[in-house]
């Protein structure tokens, strides 16, 4: 059998995964957003795994909203990245920076 | 499933989950064979019905009436060369014609071919066929992102966004066909349709029907919505850099999936196996069974062949408009239409 | 080790390499299709977890759609990969270190934590004909109503967002117009001009 801890671990490797990702590629927009994509991921299983071994529905309904609130996040996000790319021709974040005061 | 394959098993070692899995891999193969010969002999079909309609003859010349020449095709296609084009994306470029083969195999293992007959009997049937058949996506994006070539990239996104927008219209079609069946288990919307030709969902759901008809010829990328090939235009579309077996995979690929069309078509609105005489027939051939999907079938495949041999190609952006601006709002409309028929006034038992 | 164990560790172990690649790789489409690896194999780990309507969503949803439309962008988006990489190496210490400090903690909590088969053992197998969608159903149009309804409104939103953000008016685009094409009648188009026969010389 395989226990909770099991599933509570794998979530937290690609948790810290994530937050590498984000450390490492943090010039390319669209990396950044994979890497969010990936943390939800990550947490979504820990709910999942919950839900299952406490027996429990509301974990799962909540995985539902996740997904839903992310998928709109990246559809916004990357026309975002489109409208960005069609003013300034880059998605570097270094060059997003006519705001710096 | 037949004594001496059990009779076989009894040799194995006793371990519950090989068994499990053997007799689940007997299955599959007894499920991939036949479709394998369909869908070889799907494009035969193909070349003498529009011969013919056509008025010439087709392939004649390979064995009795041109029987072999789907043989002689796969026999070409294999001893051909692949040829890699420079600078492509090597694992990909050969990933690409298998990850457009998978799903349009995989979602067999859900589709019920008679009451008993089907390899997983799952209760979100209709989700996983949505959802596998909405990876196939993938073959098209990566064969011509990965073949380095403007045509062939140009037709990935033609075919990419086409097939993603018309999978909109088929979800939503299919909602209004569970909403009248009650049940996301194809098995169980079948048996709902049961009682003869009147109890099909083709009737109450006729607008339904043609909307996910055609889309699933738009899914497809068939004529008239080849865009995605159109010789004329864009070489051969995203498979132009493919040749030999790597390219058989995609035009099996196409068969596969245009046979998977038909038979979810006739499983969602036609009653499936179920018999148009109702099932208190006296005659064998007339009752329910595997016969009469098989029938229902091969009459929607001659529909996509037929199409082909009558329809000019489509514009993209007349592909586009009709899409998202005449099939979404009308799937749409009807489900908002249904659910009010269902639950507010008396005639909801038209749907049931 | 049963069936479920390997099957688990083999998908934990794709889906852990595969999220390693998608954030090291140079290439961005890569990355998003190591990511949609990463998807599908959760996925399936989900299903051994009995949440076989979720599962099969993430693939709709995930795998189905969004993932699309990164490999849209990133595709159609001319990317110059090189220079997004600069300062990678840089920055590889310190987000490594961040990770497994982080990944510590968690592995520490998880492991002695009450979270092992002898303090919460794993629930007996689901019934053959329960179904998680329709329990799912249940929930979500009865307890959960109202935020089922919030989440619609957020997607709709979502959806005109995204729509009024990228779409770029063409005044240059040419359209047909199937009405007035059908409507069109011999008189508008045709004009008969009588003229007397000339003579040419």
């Amino acid at each position: 059998m395989i226990a909770l801890s099991d599933y509570l671990i794998l979530g937290a490797i690609l948790f810290s995964i994530s937050v590498t990702g984000i450390y490492l590629n943090r010039k390319n927009v669209i990396i950044l957003l994979m890497s969010i994509e990936l943390m939800l991921l990550s947490v979504n299983l820990n709910f999942i795994a919950f839900s299952y071994y406490l027996n429990d529905l509301a974990g799962q309904v909540f995985v539902f909203f996740i997904l839903t609130v992310a998928a709109a996040e990246s559809a916004i996000g990357l026309a975002i990245i489109i409208v960005l790319f069609r003013r300034r021709h880059t998605i570097n974040i270094e060059d997003l920076d006519s705001l710096k005061g | 499933m037949p004594e001496w394959i059990l009779y076989l098993l009894d040799f194995l070692p006793d371990w519950d989950w090989l068994h499990v899995l053997l007799i689940a891999l007997i299955k599959v193969v007894a499920i991939f064979i036949p479709l394998v010969v369909a869908v070889a002999y799907l494009p035969y079909a193909e070349r003498k019905i529009i011969g013919y309609m056509q008025i010439r003859i087709g392939p004649n010349r390979v064995g009795p009436r041109g029987w072999l020449q789907p043989i002689a095709d796969a026999l070409k296609l294999i001893l051909k060369e692949i040829i890699v084009p420079t600078k492509s994306n090597k694992y990909l470029f050969i990933l690409a014609p298998i990850l457009a083969m998978g799903p349009a195999i995989a979602v067999w293992s859900v589709i019920p071919f008679t009451d008993t007959l089907v390899l997983a009997d799952i209760n979100a049937g209709l989700l996983f066929v949505l959802a596998v058949s909405s990876i196939g996506v993938y073959g098209i994006i990566i064969a011509g992102w990965a073949s380095n070539s403007k045509y062939a990239f140009l037709s990935a996104m033609r075919a990419s966004a086409q097939i993603v927008s018309y999978e909109l219209a088929m979800g939503f079609a299919l909602v209004t066909v569970l909403m009248a069946a009650g049940s996301l288990n194809l098995r169980e919307i079948v048996l709902a349709q049961s009682g003869g030709l009147t109890n099909w969902y083709l009737w109450p759901l006729f607008p339904m029907f043609m909307v996910y008809f055609i889309s699933g010829v738009a899914e497809t990328n068939r004529a008239p919505f080849d865009v995605a090939e159109g010789e004329s235009e864009i070489v051969a579309g995203f498979h132009v850099e493919y040749s030999g077996m790597t390219f058989a995979v995609f035009f099996l690929a196409e068969y596969a999936n245009m046979i998977l069309i038909a038979t979810l078509t006739s499983l969602m609105f036609l009653g499936g196996w179920m018999s148009p005489f109702g099932a208190a027939s006296d005659i064998i051939i007339l009752g329910d069974g595997i016969h009469w999907l098989l029938l229902k079938t091969s009459f929607l495949l001659f529909f996509f062949l037929w199409f082909r041999a009558t329809f000019p190609r489509y514009r993209y952006d007349q592909i586009m408009r009709l899409g998202w601006k005449v099939f979404l709002p009308l799937t749409i409309f009807w489900i908002v239409f249904m659910g009010v028929m269902m639950f507010l006034t008396p005639w909801g038992y038209l749907f049931h | 080790m049963t069936f479920e164990q390997l099957v688990f560790y083999f998908l934990a172990s794709v889906a852990v390499i595969a999220a390693g690649l998608v954030i090291t790789v140079r290439n961005p489409v890569r990355a998003a299709l190591f990511l949609i690896l990463t998807f599908f194999t959760v996925a399936v780990i989900w299903l051994l977890l009995e949440a076989e309507f979720l599962a099969i969503v993430l693939v709709l949803v995930y795998v189905g759609a969004v993932m699309v439309l990164f490999l849209f962008v990133v595709m159609m988006l001319d990317i110059d990969t090189d220079q997004l990489r600069e300062g990678f190496a840089e920055y590889l210490p310190i987000g490594a270190t961040v990770a497994v400090i982080i990944l510590l903690q968690l592995v520490i909590v998880f492991s002695f934590g009450p979270f092992d088969l002898e303090q919460m053992p794993a629930p007996a197998a689901a019934a053959v004909d329960y179904s998680n969608t329709h329990q799912l159903g249940l929930l979500l149009y009865t307890y959960y109503v109202y935020p089922f309804e919030l989440a619609a409104v957020l997607l709709l939103l979502a959806m005109v967002a995204a729509i009024a953000l990228s779409l770029r008016g063409r005044l240059s685009a040419k359209r047909q117009r199937p009405d007035a094409q059908v409507r069109v009648r011999k008189e508008d188009r045709l004009r008969i001009v009588k003229m007397n026969a000339e003579k040419q010389d």
